[in-house]
């Protein structure tokens, strides 16, 4: 019998995946709370619902989660379209809620944007950042970039730091080559399954897709500059990595990350409830987490003309 | 030094799992460096910028590995040191879970409402209880798959029970709730339930005591229940429509074993309850009892109409072709001496204190009260000018409902647990104005195992402290229960009556005799 399910919530872009003809994909990669299954050029995410949404999003109750997740492995064929995803293998089919999808693009022009709010709490994350206990990846590169500390002197600093003062310095001058030749530098470059490099990048097009109209010195829009890192990337990197940075360019970002961006739109003054959304930021992954604040906090100093 | 590497093509762990193994891996003895990363193109640059990169390992693959493949890298003393470093990298990363390519042949633990579905095929309804925010999803799963559902959780949109009450119509199937907490279907209790026989009175209820109430009243009187079906609280809303009463409605009318129905709920919407009376005009006898709303006794038709739940209990056992005096209700009323009980009260003692669990039975309680002894204040209050203030715990006559969910929020109902209704108790006792106090205790399955010996020892005491104070403390009590239920209905009204308690069956006659203490000259 077949085993038939209710996702909890789902994400928007995920939606047309199911509404089309039923197409072949397989499982990619099985974890215990999420599988991510790849069907043509993209990937979608089964999560359990104690994870925060993604922009390729379903998820389940834990419960539910628990119990399907444990029987899948990489590789079992699973079919997706005509309003369900199905996986023969365990004779189960997920379909989608009637409710309305979630939207993973936040709803930045909704509020009111301040560049020297914007400014006040980039200093009071970049502190928060480097305060962080350092496990590896790239967030200890928030001193020497932001801070004017001096640089840890580590293989992965050495190749990564240029690299994203590169990235800034080119997307300040809106330099598209320069912007190429950073994205190289950087795109599948660190440890895990979405390297350092490339959470840093998603952070960096997340906000010049989203917040450059809003914040630019110059006033000048820059979500070009997002595509170019999403579109150099691609063939560098991981195919998860590669599907989170095209979602990034389009301005879809994960829960936690959407809600870090909105909250900077807060006043000075609600500083506490800037840290708690950075903190559930952080709390991402080993080092998923602390690589996309920082890219996502140099973009933002970026935004505001050269870096010395 | 040597340098050592494991290829894993197409695998993928998360970095917590990746990290956790290089570190492991580099505490080993003769390890001096450990690599853990997909094999992009600037991650072998990375290794090799950092003396890690197996030059000759990589020369021997047929096909270079890419981003999608691990590469695990050791530089260790020696090819020892460095092969038991690699064999306890993949030793740690398959002990963490890996999921290799064949497929767990045990058995999965039954968590869930499909594989429940795939250990008995036969099963045609689901009891749903988890966090309210969820259940709709599992209801909606479980209407999908055929099944009638028992939804005893609350905290569900009532947009959800409109759309879910719908599926089930479209489906056939009963959505009992949300939030209903007792039915019996063919003779299984479901949620808080009594055991009684098998008969041919079937009762639709909006109430879970009220449903518990006739339930015990009829079987004390010989006769039995068909099916008794919960349809939620807010069934009878105006939002709602009144739409699994008339399923359950049309299920009973429709059902041989079935011979008399019993309506129950506490006050309907007005157009909701004129169509259900409208839906009761049928050849079997209806009875309905819809609290305070005794004007509906014109519009009735065909229908019965009571005003208590004892009354509906004695008119549904007179129709099923019992005895209507042997329903344990008003007659019952001076069994004990009440009037010799009321003249030891002392002047000051002016008020009734009632601190029930059962929602349906406080309503019932407050409107005979109020018609006898006039304002009874409450958290739920008859009228918007009796609530109690916040932070207010009696005003003259009053009445709680312990049950609601400003008094259960974040601990036990107080039919599982008395703790809280005892605090209220000592209260009630210590005030000098208190004339009596009324509790209802609900006995049947999920309720308190034993709740008698829960309240003897503080009925004992509430009324010796009185009694040194210079009066007189009696305690009504109105037990809902059966003989077969788990806590015997007969043990626990001879420990109550032991600790000198008032015992009545019925909850009319119990707050009747609340009344006589107090009634106004």
């Amino acid at each position: 019998m077949t085993v038939s399910l209710l996702a909890l919530d789902y994400s928007r872009p995920i939606q047309p995946l199911f509404a089309q003809a039923s197409r072949a994909g397989s499982i990619h990669s099985a974890f215990h709370h999420a599988v991510n299954i790849t069907l043509d050029d993209t990937m979608l995410s089964l999560l359990s619902s104690e994870l925060p949404r993604m922009p390729n999003s379903a998820r389940l109750p834990p419960v539910v989660a628990e119990e399907l997740l444990h029987g899948l492995r990489p590789g079992m064929q699973v079919w997706i379209g005509s309003a369900s995803l199905r996986i023969p293998a365990r004779d189960f089919s997920l379909h989608l809620p009637q409710t309305p999808p979630w939207e993973p693009r936040p709803g930045i022009a909704d509020y009111r944007w301040s560049r020297k709010t914007v400014i006040h709490h980039i200093r009071l994350l970049a502190h928060h950042l480097a305060a962080q206990p350092q496990r590896g990846g790239l967030a200890p590169l928030i001193g020497p970039l932001l801070l004017g500390q001096p640089a840890p002197e580590t293989p992965l600093s050495r190749m990564a730091l240029p690299a994203l003062r590169m990235l800034a310095l080119a997307s300040w001058r809106r330099d598209s080559a320069g912007v190429a030749e950073a994205t190289r530098g950087l795109a599948g470059l660190g440890p895990g399954l979405t390297p350092s490099g490339d959470d840093a990048l998603a952070g960096f097009a997340a906000v010049m897709t989203l917040l450059s109209p809003y914040l630019s010195a110059d006033a000048a829009p820059r979500d070009d500059i997002a595509a170019t890192i999403a579109r150099v990337a691609r063939p560098r990197t991981t195919a998860l990595s590669a599907v989170l940075l095209a979602h990034a360019a389009q301005g879809e970002v994960a829960e936690h990350l959407g809600n870090l961006l909105l909250a900077l739109a807060l006043p000075a003054e609600a500083s506490e409830a800037v840290l708690h959304a950075a903190n559930h930021v952080l709390s991402f992954g080993a080092n998923s987490g602390g690589d996309t604040l920082l890219g996502m906090l140099l973009a933002l100093r970026a935004l505001e003309g050269e870096i010395d | 030094m040597v340098i050592h590497a494991l290829l894993k093509r197409n695998t993928y762990y998360d970095s917590i799992a990746l990290m956790s193994v290089a570190q492991a891996v580099k505490d080993l003895p003769g390890v001096v460096d450990v690599g853990a990363v997909m094999a992009t193109s600037i991650n072998c640059e990375l290794l090799q910028n950092s003396d890690l990169l197996p030059v000759a390992f990589l020369a021997e693959q047929q096909t270079p590995p890419g981003p999608e493949d691990l590469l695990i890298v050791v530089r260790a003393s020696d090819e020892a040191q460095a092969q038991a470093a690699l064999a306890a990298a993949e030793q740690r990363l398959t002990s963490r879970g890996d999921r290799g390519a064949t497929d767990s042949a045990a058995p999965l633990p039954v968590r869930s409402l499909e594989l429940a579905l795939q250990h008995n095929k036969a099963a045609n309804l689901a009891l749903i209880s988890v966090a309210g925010e969820h259940a709709w999803l599992e209801a909606e799963q479980a209407l999908r798959h055929g099944l009638h559902v028992f939804l005893f959780s609350d905290n569900v949109p009532i947009e959800q029970e409109q759309r879910l009450k719908a599926l089930a119509v479209k489906n056939g199937l009963l959505l009992m709730g949300p939030d209903c907490g007792t039915a019996i279907i063919n003779g299984v209790g479901l949620g808080f339930s009594n055991v009684a026989p098998r008969g041919s009175i079937g009762i639709v209820g909006a109430s879970g005591t009220g449903m518990q109430q006739l339930i015990c009243l009829i079987a004390a009187s010989g006769m039995g229940i068909s099916q008794a079906i919960g349809t939620g609280g807010r069934d009878l809303s105006e939002a709602v429509g009144g739409v699994m009463m008339r399923s359950g409605l049309a299920l009973l009318a429709n059902d041989p074993q079935t011979e008399v129905i019993v309506l129950v709920s506490k006050p309907p919407a007005e157009r909701v309850a004129r169509e259900i009376l409208a839906a009761a005009q049928l050849a079997k006898p209806v009875v309905v009892v819809f609290l305070g709303t005794e004007r509906f006794a014109t519009i009735a038709g065909k229908a019965h109409v009571a005003r208590t739940l004892t009354g509906g209990a004695e008119l549904a056992v007179s129709l099923a072709g019992g005895d209507r005096t042997r329903v344990p209700g008003e007659g019952t009323l001076h069994k004990y001496n009440l009037a010799a009980e009321r003249a030891k009260l002392a002047s000051s003692q002016r008020y009734i204190r009632a601190l029930y669990s059962g929602g349906t039975l406080c309503d019932e309680a407050m409107l005979l009260l109020s018609e006898q002894v006039g304002a009874v204040a409450s958290n739920i209050p008859l009228r918007p000018e009796w609530a109690l203030a916040a932070g207010e715990t009696f005003r003259g006559h009053t009445a709680l409902d312990l049950g609601s969910d400003e008094f259960t929020r974040g601990r036990p109902h107080p039919m599982i647990d008395p703790a809280l209704r005892l605090q209220y108790l000592a209260r009630a006792a210590q005030d000098p104005e208190t004339a009596v106090i009324l509790m209802d205790i609900v006995l049947g399955f999920c309720a308190h195992p034993n709740p008698a010996a829960a309240h003897v020892p503080a009925i004992s005491q509430v009324r010796a402290t009185a009694a040194a104070a210079g009066r007189s403390l009696p305690v009504i009590i109105s037990l809902c229960g059966t003989e077969g239920d788990p806590q015997r209905l007969s043990m626990q009204r001879k420990a109550l009556e032991a600790a000198g308690a008032l015992v009545y069956e019925s909850n009319v006659a119990a707050a009747s005799a609340a009344a006589s203490f107090v009634e106004r000259s």
